[in-house]
């Protein structure tokens, strides 16, 4: 060895030690969890975590009247009220948590009431809701009623019992889920009720069912129930249209529902005052959370999800149990972000039963671990939402900025890309609106950016185009006219006859 | 290969994509045709089918383009070449067919023509397009496919000296030729699979046990 380059080594040396030591690059190598999205074709791309998790709430930890809150039991329901209190619905140990807003203290447990001077109790509560006029709703679900009490924790009213012609004579009403509108409407999903949602008047009177989701038989099968005999057909799987499984209400009264689909495709609907269902559905027309999934196994097969919770400016989460993953959607029903998944490490969940959020927190409630486990939005998440707001309240040209940050996080993101697209377009940066447009993949927006980039090109060049081809044609007309001639006639002077 | 230099075939080939009739004619009895130009005419075809993939304007394209492999679809078209043709020719030899294999190939090569010009001519026009207008590029693309199908057409009924009926009959029965060569081969690939893990099977045994 050299002197040189035993120098030169003395001198990398350290720096390739350094290298070693700093910590990698990778923030999301501490996340119990994978974050991702899909481009336009499909395919899987690796996101910054758009959510952390940031702890979780225990039974155990918190203490009511200095007396322990004690571990919750398959709990099913979470509840955000208008004040910010946070509702449990505890169902194995039959009643509800309060939680303050800040969520350092219990400030409730109600584990019954009372009716006309008898006590009542809950039987198995698996669903909590609070209206705008802090009324609380239960659905006691072993009990076959909905429980409505007053702000103050007096009884107000019961809603059960449904009786209609459209429901079987000897049905039994059992509630799982309950949400309420402005007008104090009430939307219940009950069990084995694969009708649709179950919509109740202020007063509790049964008025029918919402959002029914028809079946959809395919042509084989129609064909197939044709061909086989009646005791063939008694022995088919049945055609049953598919279950919800949560509701959420926005702020205009519309209802968000999460349903069962084994195709995958549809997984939420938001359903307008008349039961119609208006969401939109995106350039996919998926709206069923995991687009490519594998086929054997646990963990394969179509996202299962189990709640929806809307959340401000049109976004909303929905919660899958199969893998335990949140899917975000913008109001267009473009996926936003994903995140989380199935485990024991704290931040993962093991049967995830409902979502909510509070402020920029996304609080996820697993019946098994029987806790809530918080999840806190990161800089990536925070810039994403703050441009979808702006671009739902009509402010796209504002969202420029945080879309460019965006950017800078995650250069693959296609909503980032055609935000700022969009807006170079309207600011008449055709070129630019044109390479943006492209990488988001939005070809309606790109072929107007094209059309006038292609006008700009025409108008600019005319002058010269338009000259060059009368100077061509001036000189075609004197080949043609003068030269030829000449030319064929000295051909025949040369050459022998022509035939 | 001489004759991929010889101007008098690539005249003959120009001839033959205005004059089908006469064209294909006389490829069969007078040599005017060239295997090796087909051959270089469907390579050419693989690379305007790739080029397309690729390279139509983002309007009218939908293909991602990492998913393209040109060499993988440049062997897939000379392979689908090679067994229509031999589809065809076994065929039409039972069916007194008057064309050789050789007069086959260069029919099926040289009726390629149009389809290689337009779709390199769409894909340059696609450039051009905004949204809405999508229609003279699969207009584009059309004309290259019909006048392609007629070529090949007269051509087969040129080379064996068929009625347009029976031409029709022995397309119908080369196309169930090809999928029994097609099925067959599968088969065959099949079986040697299991002759090779078979034989991987019985050295893997000896190597673990001696």
């Amino acid at each position: 060895m050299t002197k040189k380059t035993r120098l030169l080594l003395r001198l990398l040396c350290p720096a390739l030690i350094l290298l070693l030591l700093l910590p990698a690059a990778r923030a999301d190598d501490t996340l119990p969890y994978d974050c991702y999205n899909y481009d336009h074709w499909n395919n899987i791309l690796y996101t910054p975590a758009p959510y952390v998790p940031s702890g979780s709430l225990a039974g155990t930890d918190y203490t009511f009247r200095g007396e322990p809150v004690g571990a919750f039991r398959t709990p099913q329901d979470l509840c955000v009220s208008p004040d910010g209190s946070l509702y449990l619905a505890d169902t194995g140990n039959n009643r509800v948590v309060v939680f303050s807003p800040d969520m350092k203290t219990v400030t409730n447990i109600i584990t019954g009431f009372e009716e006309n001077g008898v006590a009542q109790s809950f039987s198995s509560p698996s669903g909590v809701a609070v209206s705008e006029s802090r009324r609380l709703y239960i659905a006691d679900s072993q009990n076959h009623r909905i429980v409505i009490l007053n702000p103050d924790g007096s009884f107000y009213r019961y809603v059960r019992d449904p009786r209609s012609e459209v429901l079987d004579e000897n049905y039994v009403f059992t509630p799982l889920k309950v949400s309420v509108d402005y007008a104090d409407r009430v939307y219940c999903v009950a069990q084995n009720m694969f009708q649709g949602i179950m919509v109740f008047t202020a007063e509790g009177d049964f008025t029918g069912f919402f959002g029914t989701i028809s079946v959809k038989i395919s042509l084989w099968e129609k064909f197939w129930r044709k061909v086989s005999t009646k005791e063939e057909r008694s022995k088919q799987q049945l055609f049953i249209p598919t279950e919800f499984t949560g509701i959420d209400v926005d702020e205009e009264g519309f209802v968000y529902a999460s349903n069962k689909d084994t195709d995958g495709i549809q997984a939420v609907r938001r359903l307008n005052p008349r039961g119609e269902d208006v969401i939109r559905r995106g350039a996919r027309e998926n709206l069923g959370g995991d687009l490519v999934f594998g086929s054997l196994g646990n963990y394969s097969g179509p996202s299962q999800i189990v709640d929806v919770v809307y959340r401000d400016h049109g976004i909303y989460s929905l919660l899958d149990a199969r893998r335990g993953r949140v899917f975000t959607y913008d109001h267009e029903g473009s996926l936003l972000y994903i995140f989380g998944g199935l485990g024991t490490q704290s931040g993962t969940f093991r049967t995830p039963a409902a979502i909510e959020h509070v402020g920029s927190l996304l609080l996820v409630l697993d019946s098994q671990q029987a806790c809530v486990n918080l999840f806190s939005e990161t800089e990536y998440g925070s810039l994403i939402n703050r441009a979808v707001a702006l671009r739902f309240s009509g402010d796209e040209a504002q969202a420029v900025d945080l879309w460019q940050q965006v950017l800078r996080l995650d250069e693959n993101n296609e909503l980032a890309n055609a935000g700022i697209g969009k807006a170079y377009l309207s600011a008449g940066d055709n070129e630019r609106a044109l390479t943006y447009l492209r990488r988001g993949m939005n070809r309606a927006y790109y072929s107007v950016a094209f059309k006038r980039w292609r006008n700009e090109i025409l108008r600019d060049n005319i002058g010269w185009v338009l000259t060059a081809a009368v100077v061509l044609a001036a000189l075609l007309a004197v080949f043609l006219r003068v030269v030829r001639p000449k030319l064929r006639e000295k051909k025949k002077a040369k050459g022998g006859t022509p035939a | 290969m001489k004759e991929l230099l010889s101007k008098e075939k690539w005249g003959w080939l120009f001839h033959t994509v205005n004059h089908p009739s006469d064209g294909f004619y006389w490829i069969r009895h007078q040599e005017k045709g060239s295997v090796a130009i087909a051959v270089l005419l469907v390579i050419l075809y693989a690379a305007a089918f790739s080029m397309n993939r690729i390279g139509a304007a983002f309007i009218v394209n939908d293909i991602e383009p990492r998913s393209v492999n040109s060499v993988a679809e440049l062997f897939g078209v000379l392979v689908l070449f090679l067994v229509i043709c031999t589809g065809n020719w076994s065929v039409t030899c039972l069916m007194e067919g008057e064309g050789r294999f050789r007069d086959i190939v260069t029919a099926v090569g040289y009726s390629l023509v149009p389809m290689i010009a337009c779709t390199a001519l769409a894909t340059v026009v696609s450039q051009f397009l905004a949204e809405n207008e999508e229609a003279f590029y699969t207009i584009l693309m059309g004309i290259g496919i019909a006048w392609t199908l007629l070529l090949m057409l007269t051509g087969i009924m040129q080379v064996h000296n068929y009625t347009l009926g029976k031409t029709l009959v022995t397309l119908f029965l080369t196309v169930i030729a090809v999928l029994i060569i097609v099925f067959l081969a599968l088969l065959v690939i099949n079986f040697i699979t299991q002759v090779w893990s078979f034989l991987r099977s019985i050295y893997t045994e000896l190597v673990f046990r001696f």
